[in-house]
C-alpha cells in the first residue's frame, strides 16, 4: 500500500536518499518575533532509516519540538529541505500536506489531543474518514484491532473523558496508527503520565519499531533509552550529538 | 486614557470580528426600537391633530330633510355648538370599460362655510360648480382620474349620468379610498338634483358646545335634541355617536404601531441575547486574565468595570450607528403609513425623549446581557482563574446528555463530531437557538395566520350562497323585481328581503335594561328557510320556518349588547313596525361587520304585503368579467321596471377588500420574521465565531491528522446547520399553539373566531432559509477555522 502511494505522490525523491525515511538537509527555521527574526533552528542535516527509534533530547527550548514539526509537515523550513518518505514536503500546499500527513505520519501529542465529543473508537476511526483509504466498512474493525493492539479494547465506546490519562494516550497512539503510516511522530508523549506508565508507553513504541515503523519521540525519559537506535540531542537550536544509544550510554 | 480604558478596548478589538456582530446587532435592535417608537409618537400627534383640525361633528343625526327651520332650532340650543346639514350618497363609477367602482358621494350646500368634517381643497376648482365633482385625493388612483376628466356615474335612478372631475380635496377624516376600493366625491346640492335625486339634506351632524370629547354628555345632548326635533315633528331615524376625538382608523393605526414596537422590543431583547452570549465565551477565555488582574491587586469591582465598560463601548457604538438608520425608519415609516392612512405628516419632528430612551436602551442592553457572565467570572478565587488554561474546561462526557450522544452512533466521523459539537455549549447553543427560533415562529405563525384567515373567510363566505345583492332604497313590488332579476341569464336564484333600521327598543323580563338604546344597527327580515342566507353559527341556532318571533344577531350586534343572552326577549323597534321576539343565535360574519339582526320576513310583510327593498341573487359563474355584465344587464332589467336600485354588491369584491386588509399583517409578520432571521444569523456567526475561536486547539488537531480544508470547513458548516434545523424543529413545534393563540386573539377582535390550520408550506420555507442562513452565518467562522495555521493552532493556549 505504502508503494502505490510513493506512486502516486508526483515529487519522488531520487533513488538516492530511498534508503533514508526521513532526510533533513541544512534545515533553519527562524520565527518572526516583534524582537526580530529568532533562529529556532540552523543548519540541521539529519537522517532517519527506514525502521530506526530516534529520540530528540534537549534542554528546554532547545527546539525539539520545532524540528518534530518539520518533519511532520505542521511547519515549514526557513532554509533547507525537508524529505519524508520520498516526499518533499517543502513544495505541498497546504491541503495536499494535511492529505499527506494523513497517509504518512501517525502523530501522538503530549495532552493526548483526543476529540472530546467523539469516542475512542471514533477518534481511531476519524483518521480514517479523512483519508479515505480504508474503506467505510472495514474501518471501524479496524479500529477495534488498533485499540486491542494498545491494549484499549474494553475502552472502544467511551468518551474520552471516561479515561485515564494513559489510557487516553493509548487511544491516541491507536489513532497515530490508523491509516498505517510509516512514520509516527510523538512529542513527549509521556510528559503527562506517570513514570510507569510512561514505560508502558515506551513499551508499545518498541512494538511498532519491530512492526517496521519509523519513529521519532522527543522525550526527557533517560530510563529507556536503551530502546532507541539513535539519540539526538539538540543544543540551542543545533545538533550536537547524533550518536546511537550504545555510545550515548558511553559518554555518560 | 487608563490602562483598564486601554484593555476593554484592546479586548474588543482584538475580537472585532464577532463584536461587529455584536455591535450589528444591537445598532439593528436599537434602529428598530427608535424608529418605531418615534413613529408612535409622530403619527399619534400627527393623527391627532389632523383630524381635530377637520372639526369632527361630535353625532349625526339621520332624519328625512334638514331645513333652515330646524338648523335654527338646533343651533339656538346652548349646548350646541355648531350644526351642519350634509348628504351620504352611494353609487357607482366607471372607472375603465366596463370597469365600476363605488362611489361614495358628499353632498355640502356651501364649500364656503364648512364648519364640521372640514375638507382641504388642493388642487383645481373649489367650490365645485353644477355637474362637477372634486375627488378626495387618494381616490385619484382608484378613478384613475386627471382633473378635468369626466366621468360616467349611477346613483339610485337607472340613468347614467357624467360628471367631471373639477378638483382635487384631502378629507383626512375618510378610510383610504384605496384600501376600501371606492371613490369619495363633493358635490353640491344641484348637481345632486342632476343626478336624478331631491336636492335635500338627510343628515344633521352637530358638535357639542363644551365636554368635546365626553361621550356620554354627546349622547345626553344628541339624545335631548332628538327629542326635541321630534317634538317639533321632525323623524329622526338614528343617532350615530362616532368615538369622541378620535379617528376612525386610530385604533387600526394604534394596533399596528403596537404590534411593531413590540416587535422593536423583541428585537432588541435578541440582541441582548447575543451580546450575552458573546460575553460569556469572552468571560470564559478572560480567566486567567482576571486572575493575574486581581493577583496584582485588582478588586472585583475595578475587574469587573473593565468588561462592563466594554460592553457600554459596543452599546456606544451601536447606538451612535442604530440612530441614524432609526430616524431614516422612522420617515419612511411615518410617510408609509401617512399614505396607508391618508394624513399628511405636518412635522416629522421626533421628541426629545425618543433618543433618550433609546441612547439608553442601546447602552443598556449589552451592559445589562454582559452583566451575568460578568460578575460569574470575576468572583473566581485567583488560586483557580490562575490555574485556568485560559481555553475553556473541556467536560464534554460529564452528563447523562453528553452520554446519550455519544451513544448515538453513526456512519461518518466528521459528521459525528459537527453534531455532537453544537451539544457542546448547552447555554449557548439554547441561546443561538432562541433567536433563530423566533425568526421561524415569525414566519410560520404568518403563514399559519393566512392560511387560517383564508380558510375562515373562504367558509363565511361559501355560506353565503349570492354573489350580488341589490340595494333598492325604497320599496319595489316583489313582482316586479323577480321579473327584471329573474330574467338575467345566469341568476340561479333570487330572494327577496327587507332592510330596515333599528334599534332596540327594550329588552324582555329576563334580561336586564338595555343602557344605551339609541344605536342603530341594520335589521334584515328574510324567509326563515333562506337558501341563500345560511348562517355559520356562533351560538344557539338559525331562524327556524314557522317562528315568527327568532332573532338572529350577528357578532358584531352580540359584542355590542353583552347582556343580551340566547334565548332573552327583546323588542326591536324598526321605524314604525315593532316586532317583540326572542333571541335564538349568533351568527358569524367576515372581518367586524356592522351590527345586524335578521328576522323572519313575516315581521314586516305585514307592514310591506309583497314587498322588498333589498335582494339576493345567486349566479353560475364568478369571474370578475361575468359579474360585471350580469350586473349591467340588471341594471337595465330594473331600470326597464322602473325600479331604482341604489347600489349592486358583489360579493367577490368585497372579498377582495376583505383579503387586501389581512395582507397587512401578514406583510408585516413575514417582513419581521426576515429582520429577525438576520438578528438570528448573527446570532449563529458570533456563535460559531466563538466556537472556533474556542477550539481552535482541536481544529489543528484535525489538521494534524489529516483533515483538508473542505473536512474542517464542512465540519464548521454543518455545526451550524445542526444549530439552525434544531431552531427550525421548535419553532415547528411552537408554532402551531402560538398562531392558535394569536388567530384566537384577531378572532375576537371581530368579535369573531378563526378556523386555525396549519400552513405546511411555511414549514418547508423556513427549513430551506434556516440551512440558507446557517450556511451564511458559517461563512466567515469556518474562513477563520481555515487560517489557522497547525502549529498556531497546536500551541494556543
Ligand atoms: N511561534 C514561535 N514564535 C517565536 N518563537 C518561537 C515560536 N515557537 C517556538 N519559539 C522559540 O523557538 C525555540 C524552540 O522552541 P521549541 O518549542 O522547539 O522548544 P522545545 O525544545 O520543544 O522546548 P520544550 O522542551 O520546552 O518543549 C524556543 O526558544 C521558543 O521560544
Ligand atoms: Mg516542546
Amino acid at each position: 500500500m505504502e508503494a502505490e502511494q510513493l506512486i502516486q505522490e508526483p515529487f519522488r525523491t531520487p533513488r538516492l536518499h530511498s534508503f533514508s525515511m526521513i532526510t533533513l538537509t541544512q534545515v533553519a527555521k527562524n520565527y518572526d518575533t516583534p524582537a526580530g527574526d529568532y533562529p529556532a533552528l540552523c543548519g540541521v542535516d539529519l537522517q532517519i532509516a527506514a525502521g530506526e527509534f530516534v529520540a530528540i533530547v534537549g534542554k528546554s527550548g532547545s527546539g525539539k519540538s520545532t524540528l518534530l514539526n518539520l518533519i511532520a509537515g505542521i511547519d515549514r523550513p526557513s532554509m533547507g529541505e525537508v524529505v519524508v518518505n520520498g516526499a518533499n514536503i517543502r513544495e505541498f500546499s497546504e491541503n495536499r500536506l494535511a492529505l499527506w500527513r494523513g497517509k504518512n505520519i501517525g502523530l501522538v501529542f503530549q495532552f493526548f489531543q483526543l476529540m472530546s465529543t467523539l469516542t475512542a473508537a471514533e477518534n481511531v476511526m476519524l483518521p480514517m474518514d479523512f483519508a479515505r483509504i480504508i474503506s467505510p466498512r472495514q474501518r471501524r474493525t479496524r479500529a477495534l484491532e488498533l485499540l486491542e493492539r494498545v491494549g484499549c479494547t474494553r475502552h472502544a465506546d467511551k468518551l474520552p473523558s471516561a479515561l485515564s490519562g494513559g489510557e487516553q494516550q493509548r487511544v491516541a497512539i491507536a489513532r497515530a496508527l490508523a491509516n498505517d503510516p510509516p512514520v509516527v511522530l510523538a512529542d513527549e508523549p509521556t510528559g503527562n503520565l506517570d513514570s510507569s506508565t510512561g514505560k508502558a508507553i515506551f513499551t508499545l513504541f518498541g512494538s511498532l519499531v519491530r512492526s517496521g515503523k519509523t519513529l521519532v519521540v522527543v522525550t526527557h525519559e533517560r530510563d529507556v533509552a536503551e530502546k532507541f537506535t539513535r539519540v539526538v540531542e539538540l543544543s540551542d537550536g543545533a545538533m550536537i550529538a547524533a550518536g546511537t544509544p550504545d555510545r550515548q550510554g558511553a559518554t555518560r | 486614557m487608563t490602562a483598564s480604558t486601554r484593555k476593554a478596548v484592546g479586548d474588543a478589538w482584538q475580537e472585532r470580528a464577532r463584536s461587529g456582530f455584536v455591535v450589528a446587532a444591537i445598532a439593528l435592535g436599537v434602529a428598530a426600537f427608535l424608529a418605531l417608537l418615534a413613529s408612535y409618537a409622530i403619527l399619534t400627534r400627527e393623527l391627532h391633530s389632523g383630524y381635530l383640525a377637520t372639526n369632527p361633528a361630535s353625532a349625526i343625526l339621520h332624519t328625512d330633510a334638514v331645513d333652515d327651520h330646524m338648523l335654527a332650532a338646533v343651533g339656538a340650543d346652548p349646548e350646541v355648538g355648531s350644526a351642519e346639514a350634509k348628504r351620504m350618497v352611494f353609487g357607482r363609477i366607471e372607472v375603465g370599460p366596463a370597469q365600476w367602482r363605488n362611489l361614495l358621494l358628499f353632498v355640502v350646500s356651501d364649500y364656503g362655510s364648512i364648519r364640521l368634517n372640514k375638507i382641504v381643497p388642493e388642487q383645481g376648482a373649489w367650490p365645485p360648480a353644477t355637474g362637477e365633482m372634486l375627488i378626495e385625493r387618494d381616490a385619484v388612483q382608484v378613478a384613475h382620474a386627471r382633473i378635468g376628466q369626466t366621468f360616467v356615474v349611477r346613483t339610485a335612478d337607472r340613468q347614467e349620468h357624467t360628471l367631471r372631475i373639477s378638483g382635487r380635496v384631502h378629507d383626512v377624516g375618510q378610510a383610504q379610498a384605496r384600501m376600501e376600493n371606492s371613490v369619495y366625491g363633493y358635490i353640491t346640492p344641484r348637481t345632486l338634483a342632476q343626478l336624478g335625486q331631491k336636492p335635500v339634506l338627510d343628515l344633521l351632524y352637530i358638535q357639542v358646545a363644551t365636554n368635546k370629547y365626553d361621550e356620554a354628555h354627546i349622547r345626553h345632548v344628541a339624545e335631548k335634541v332628538k327629542q326635541r326635533l321630534e317634538a317639533e315633528g321632525y323623524r329622526i331615524h338614528g343617532v350615530d355617536v362616532p368615538v369622541p376625538g378620535k379617528h376612525p382608523h386610530a385604533d387600526l393605526m394604534g394596533t399596528l404601531l403596537l404590534a411593531m414596537f413590540s416587535f422593536g422590543v423583541l428585537l432588541l431583547a435578541l440582541s441582548g441575547v447575543l451580546a450575552l452570549n458573546f460575553t460569556a465565551a469572552l468571560m470564559a477565555a478572560q480567566v486567567r486574565q482576571i486572575g493575574i488582574m486581581k493577583a496584582l491587586g485588582g478588586t472585583r469591582g475595578q475587574v469587573a468595570r473593565i468588561y462592563l465598560l466594554q460592553a457600554l463601548l459596543l452599546g456606544g457604538v451601536a447606538t451612535v450607528i442604530g440612530a441614524p438608520v432609526g430616524i431614516w425608519g422612522t420617515l419612511l415609516l411615518c410617510r408609509y403609513m401617512g399614505m396607508f392612512l391618508n394624513f399628511d405628516v405636518t412635522s416629522f419632528g421626533i421628541p426629545g425623549w425618543v433618543f433618550v430612551l433609546a441612547a439608553m436602551v442601546g447602552l443598556g442592553v449589552p451592559v445589562i446581557a454582559s452583566a451575568f457572565p460578568v460578575w460569574r467570572r470575576t468572583s473566581m478565587s485567583v488560586r483557580l482563574a490562575l490555574a485556568n488554561t485560559g481555553t475553556p474546561q473541556d467536560h464534554f462526557g460529564r452528563s447523562v446528555v453528553d452520554r446519550m450522544l455519544a451513544g448515538i452512533g453513526g456512519g461518518v466521523r466528521p459528521v459525528i463530531l459537527s453534531v455532537r459539537n453544537s451539544f457542546r455549549r448547552r447555554t449557548r447553543l439554547v441561546l443561538t437557538c432562541t433567536t433563530l427560533t423566533c425568526a421561524g415562529l415569525l414566519f410560520m405563525t404568518a403563514l399559519n395566520l393566512r392560511t387560517s384567515m383564508i380558510r375562515t373567510f373562504d367558509r363565511l363566505f361559501a355560506a353565503q350562497k349570492y354573489e350580488l345583492t341589490v340595494n333598492f332604497g325604497e320599496m319595489y313590488p316583489v313582482e316586479k323585481i323577480n321579473r327584471a332579476i329573474l330574467s338575467v341569464p345566469g341568476v340561479i336564484r333570487s330572494e327577496n328581503w327587507i332592510v330596515t333600521q333599528a334599534v332596540i327598543a327594550r329588552t324582555g323580563r329576563r334580561a336586564p335594561r338595555v343602557t344605551d338604546a339609541s344605536d342603530t344597527f341594520r335589521v334584515f327580515a328574510l324567509p326563515a328557510d333562506s337558501k341563500l342566507f345560511v348562517p355559520v353559527l356562533a351560538k344557539g341556532r338559525s331562524l327556524r320556518s314557522g317562528e315568527d318571533d327568532g332573532i338572529l344577531l350577528n357578532q358584531t350586534l352580540a359584542a355590542q349588547n353583552p347582556q343580551i343572552k340566547v334565548g332573552d326577549h327583546l323588542m326591536l323597534q324598526m321605524g314604525s313596525a315593532e316586532m317583540k321576539g326572542r333571541v335564538v343565535g349568533v351568527d358569524r360574519e367576515p372581518m367586524a361587520p356592522p351590527p345586524i339582526a335578521y328576522v323572519p320576513i313575516s315581521v314586516l310583510e305585514r307592514v310591506h304585503p309583497g314587498m322588498a327593498n333589498f335582494t339576493g341573487i345567486a349566479i353560475k359563474k364568478t369571474e370578475s368579467a361575468s359579474i360585471e355584465s350580469m350586473r349591467n344587464a340588471i341594471d337595465s332589467n330594473l331600470e326597464r321596471e322602473g325600479i331604482r336600485g341604489v347600489g349592486i354588491s358583489s360579493k367577490s369584491e368585497f372579498r377582495v377588500a376583505v383579503d387586501q386588509h389581512m395582507l397587512m399583517i401578514y406583510i408585516f409578520l413575514v417582513l419581521a420574521s426576515c429582520v429577525v432571521a438576520g438578528v438570528g444569523g448573527l446570532g449563529l456567526a458570533t456563535t460559531m465565531g466563538i466556537n472556533v475561536l474556542e477550539r481552535r486547539r482541536e481544529i489543528g488537531i484535525l489538521r494534524a491528522i489529516g483533515a483538508t480544508s473542505r473536512m474542517i470547513a464542512a465540519i464548521v458548516v454543518l455545526e451550524a446547520v445542526v444549530i439552525a434545523v434544531l431552531s427550525w424543529g421548535a419553532a415547528v413545534l411552537l408554532a402551531r399553539p402560538l398562531s392558535e393563540a394569536l388567530a384566537g386573539m384577531m378572532g375576537r377582535s371581530m368579535h369573531g373566531a378563526f378556523d386555525f390550520s396549519v400552513a405546511p408550506l411555511g414549514i418547508l420555507v423556513c427549513l430551506t432559509a434556516a440551512l440558507l442562513v446557517a450556511a451564511t452565518a458559517s461563512l466567515l467562522p469556518a474562513a477563520s477555522a481555515l487560517r489557522l495555521s497547525v502549529r498556531e493552532a497546536l500551541t494556543y493556549e
